[in-house]
């Protein structure tokens, strides 16, 4: 753990460093960073002097740290093996929670490693934090014996037990017939209210300003203006150069290259295949005719100086950099994956230059109808599991169960009536600018928010069933939570949300879906999770090189012979397999 | 030495409980580092029997299964591990090339400087990378090596290139990369123990040398080098056995998908397999393997020290 902190705080340092060679913008951002963090201190400040005038009667010196929390408030800790903020040891929310549940928890975030490194250092140590969500090494963590079966416990816990629906439990059970984590996301109360996109073609406002808001639904139609766009205007204000496209390639992340083609062909996000609803087929997608059109573009691109020689590269670090300097005019991204460029540009005001991003649902022609973004559905490969660390697991149990509770979920997205929110006389929630400017600064939700992000809540509505979970859902105020280039283009484009620019949620296609949720699960145990991990090895070495091939029809012949060369058919047979089985567990339930 | 000592006076020498009293602080010290070696070097061996078993860590080292030499077998058929041995040696190999001759160099080059205060500025700032980590280090590198950063921006300067030049995107270039900051990072530092040596030179030599007329180059080649010529092959001879560490952090934070054929050294697949894929018994076979070839290079190595009448150490 100090290992990574310490990473943690020199990558911080190399970023910042990598920031201010970069260009001069990078200036505000150091300046705007800077600010943020003495505003932090003097917040901190206020707060000890407030909590010393408190307890400025108090006799005995443990009553100082009690007081704020509130009387024996049992302490868990969590690691969640994805990127996250972590919160102040004084964070405001969390205390008030803490008086509400009897308890807190310390979360920590995956950083400078992947999420099975992380687990596997955890597993090889044979010490767990209480909750833990392994992310992509969740298999490992129950192959191991990490984590405690709940389905005895869950009974006892109704909020927790209603989550999900009997079927849906079901299907969380791992092969020992036993529960061992509750997915925590997917889950709509009453209504799914999304209002933004996960993967999508990003492009800038003031591209499609340029060209006024034009209809862009193919591949070559975005890479069309981009190109025209660059070439009439190749700096931004202050003369910094444009990077037209960037692809983010770093590690786990080099999806972002890698999986455009199922969506280009029409499909939704089933991650690791394509599953052809007429005939229940897996397809692979790595191969398809979409594939090669696709790379052959991102090649030609690349050899006009398009796409940024530095994709295959950069590091997540620079990537963010990248964006949050407004210089990169489009990428594909997972809208969670650059949040904070984008709360960035907004702190920098380059929201005026028109740099924001709005998502884009491109296919390879214009008869296939976009499925970038689905009905929720659960995925059963990850989930908050408690291990056999945990001295307290009812407490732990009884936690997450209160946290359901309809006054805490309001605390978790809302915040505090009067301080993050107010009440209109219908009932209905709403923010003023002064609230949504505070709610994405970064030092303010460190010291105040507490979302327990990666712990089980429900997206959609309140209990009220007026009011969205997420304030950055709830349609009176969606639009004021966005900058003022991205309303504007929405405007253009007749559009109320980035969902509508995306043409709007496709229903879930099966009840196999998404069949990540299995090849997420799969370790080189198998055939099938060994061809897995090769072909990751073997596409993010040679669709690169693809891309940078000077001649693209020997690159392509090459990446598909050494392809081939990893037996994709066992992982595509498991994949078959699983498919036939999810098909046939649907069945009993109808 | 020790051996030639204990010949002159008796070769079988009896255990005897008042010399050992006399000794005792010393046998207590000696007995701290005896146990030391066990606890953090000894039995952390047994963990290799996870090499020979289809190892979980649910089952443990008792429970698992017993499977002889099968991952092994898997090990060497694994065209990645093979490839994997390769990277380490090279860079191993280049390491070891480059950093010592650069070491011996920079001693030699510093020995040469007249002014005190020149030759310890010099020499403090020479040895100060080494303690920067490698983070830091792979950090410089990125900036350095970037599309806009200083190599690039020189060479375009100089007319050699007409478009910045992607070090990090050509499998060519990564061996050398990584020489290169070994070499920066360690030159001052390794230069320190030469130095050293050369001081104990006795400047009797030096004298004489000038009586006959040598001058500077003469007298490197004549008294310097053969006065640190011992310190040179014990050193070599520990570094040989250090060949296959030729690195995790540098390679793994500098590497890519796109150099990745060229950047994995063996404890980067240790990790990638042991580690994130939860094989623990296919990463111990090939810790197994690491050791197992360190140990064969570091025997060669003395023994050919010793034949060629050198200092050797064993």
């Amino acid at each position: 753990m100090k290992f990574r902190k310490v990473a943690a705080v020199l990558l911080a340092a190399a970023m910042t460093a990598s920031m201010m060679s970069g260009c001069g913008k990078s200036a505000e951002i150091g300046a705007s960073s800077a600010k943020e963090s003495s505003d932090a201190a003097e917040q901190t400040n206020d707060e000890a002097k407030a909590e010393e005038e408190a307890t400025a009667g108090a006799e005995e010196l443990d009553a100082v740290k009690t007081s704020s929390a509130g009387e024996d408030v049992k302490e868990f800790t969590a690691f969640f093996a994805v990127p996250g903020d972590e919160l102040n040891d004084d964070n405001e929310i969390q205390q008030k929670i803490a008086e509400i549940t009897g308890a807190k928890v310390k979360e920590t975030w995956l950083t400078g490693q992947t999420a099975e490194e992380a687990v596997g250092t955890l597993i090889a140590g044979g010490e767990y934090p209480d909750f833990i969500d392994g992310s992509d090494g969740t298999a490992q963590l129950y192959a191991a014996g990490a984590l405690v079966a709940l389905d005895d416990y869950l009974d006892n816990y109704p909020n927790l037990k209603n989550f999900w629906s009997e079927e849906e439990w079901d299907k969380v059970r791992q092969d020992d017939g036993h529960i061992y984590w509750i997915p925590q996301f997917g889950n709509p109360y009453e209504e799914d209210m999304t209002a933004t996109p996960a993967e999508a073609f990003w492009i800038q406002t003031r591209v499609l300003k340029w060209d006024n808001y034009p209809e862009i639904k193919t591949l070559d139609q975005y890479f069309d203006l981009i190109e025209r766009y660059n070439e009439a205007n190749p700096v931004m204000e202050d003369g910094t150069s444009n990077i037209p496209y960037t692809i983010l390639c770093d590690d786990w992340r080099y999806f972002c290259l890698e999986n455009p083609p199922q969506f280009l062909d029409g499909y939704p996000n089933d991650g690791s295949v394509i599953v052809n609803v007429e005939d229940k087929k897996i397809v692979d997608y790595n191969t398809t005719p979409t594939a090669k059109a696709y790379f052959q573009k991102l090649n030609e691109e690349f050899q006009k100086g398009i796409v940024d020689p530095e994709s295959f590269t950069q590091s997540y670090d620079e990537y963010i950099a990248k964006l949050s300097s407004g210089r990169v005019l489009g990428m594909v991204d997972q809208a969670w994956q650059f949040q904070n460029a984008m709360d960035t540009l907004k702190q920098q005001g380059l929201e005026s230059q028109g740099c924001s991003y709005v998502p884009l649902a491109l296919t390879i022609s214009e008869d296939l109808t976009p499925q970038y973004m689905s009905e929720p559905a659960i995925n059963v490969a990850n989930g908050v599991g408690i291990t056999v660390s945990c001295e307290d697991v009812e407490g732990a149990l009884q936690f997450l169960n209160d946290i359901l509770e309809p006054e805490v979920r309001i605390l978790r997205s809302w915040g505090i009536e009067g301080v993050d929110y107010e009440v209109g006389d219908d009932g209905i929630f709403y923010r003023t600018d002064e609230e949504w400017a505070k709610s994405t600064n970064s030092a303010y939700k460190a010291s105040h928010g507490c979302a327990y992000s990666y712990l089980p809540n429900y997206t959609g509505l309140l209990a009220d069933k007026i009011n969205t979970s997420d304030p950055k859902e709830q349609p009176s105020e969606f639009i004021k939570s966005l900058p003022s280039d991205t309303q504007e283009c929405l405007k253009a484009y007749g559009c109320e949300t980035y969902v509508d620019m995306m043409g709007g949620i496709a229903p879930v296609p099966g009840p196999w879906f998404p069949m990540y949720s299995y090849s997420n699960t799969m370790t080189t145990a198998t055939a099938g999770g060994t061809a897995w991990t090769k072909m990751g090895e073997i596409k993010h070495e040679y669709l690169p090189k693809v891309v940078m091939a000077e001649d693209f029809e020997q690159g392509w012949s090459e990446y598909l012979d050494v392809y081939a060369g990893c037996q994709p058919e066992d992982f595509l047979s498991e994949m078959q397999e699983e498919l036939d089985r999810r098909i046939e567990n649907a069945a009993k339930y109808q | 030495m020790a051996s030639k000592a204990e010949k002159v006076k008796s070769p079988v020498k009896k255990f005897d409980w008042k010399e050992f009293k006399r000794q005792k602080v010393l046998m207590i010290w000696a007995a701290l580092f005896v146990i030391y070696g066990i606890i953090f070097c000894y039995l952390p061996l047994a963990g290799w029997v996870m090499g020979f078993q289809n190892y979980t860590p649910k089952n443990g080292l008792l429970h698992s299964e017993f499977i002889g030499l099968d991952k092994f077998r898997q090990l060497f058929s694994d065209t990645t591990f093979l490839r994997v041995i390769r990277n380490t040696l090279a860079m191993g190999v280049m390491n070891l090339v480059f950093t010592f001759v650069a070491a011996i160099g920079f001693a030699i080059l510093l020995n040469e400087i007249v002014s005190k205060g020149g030759k310890k500025t010099v020499q403090t700032i020479s040895y100060l990378p080494h303690f920067l980590s490698w983070i830091v280090v792979t950090g410089i590198l990125h900036d350095i090596l970037s599309g806009t950063g200083i190599v690039n921006e020189l060479l375009l300067k100089a007319g050699i290139l007409s478009q910045p030049l992607n070090f990090f995107a050509h499998p060519k270039y990564f061996w050398w990369i990584v020489a290169a900051a070994n070499v920066w990072k360690e030159t001052g530092w390794n230069a320190i123990i030469y130095l050293s040596a050369i001081t104990s030179i006795d400047p009797c030599l030096y004298e004489a040398a000038s009586i006959d007329g040598a001058g500077r180059w003469a007298k490197i080649r004549n008294i310097i080098l053969p006065g640190i010529k011992p310190t040179i092959m014990i050193l070599l001879l520990m570094n040989v056995g250090n060949v296959l560490n030729a690195g995790f952090e540098v390679q793994y934070l500098l590497g890519n998908g796109l150099v990745q054929s060229v950047s994995q050294t063996i404890d980067i697949y240790v990790l990638k397999w042991g580690i994130s894929q939860n094989d623990f018994a296919i990463g111990t076979a090939a810790g197994i393997f690491k050791s197992f070839v360190s140990i064969i290079l570091i025997v060669i190595a003395n023994q050919i020290a010793k034949r060629s009448g050198e200092e050797s150490l064993f």
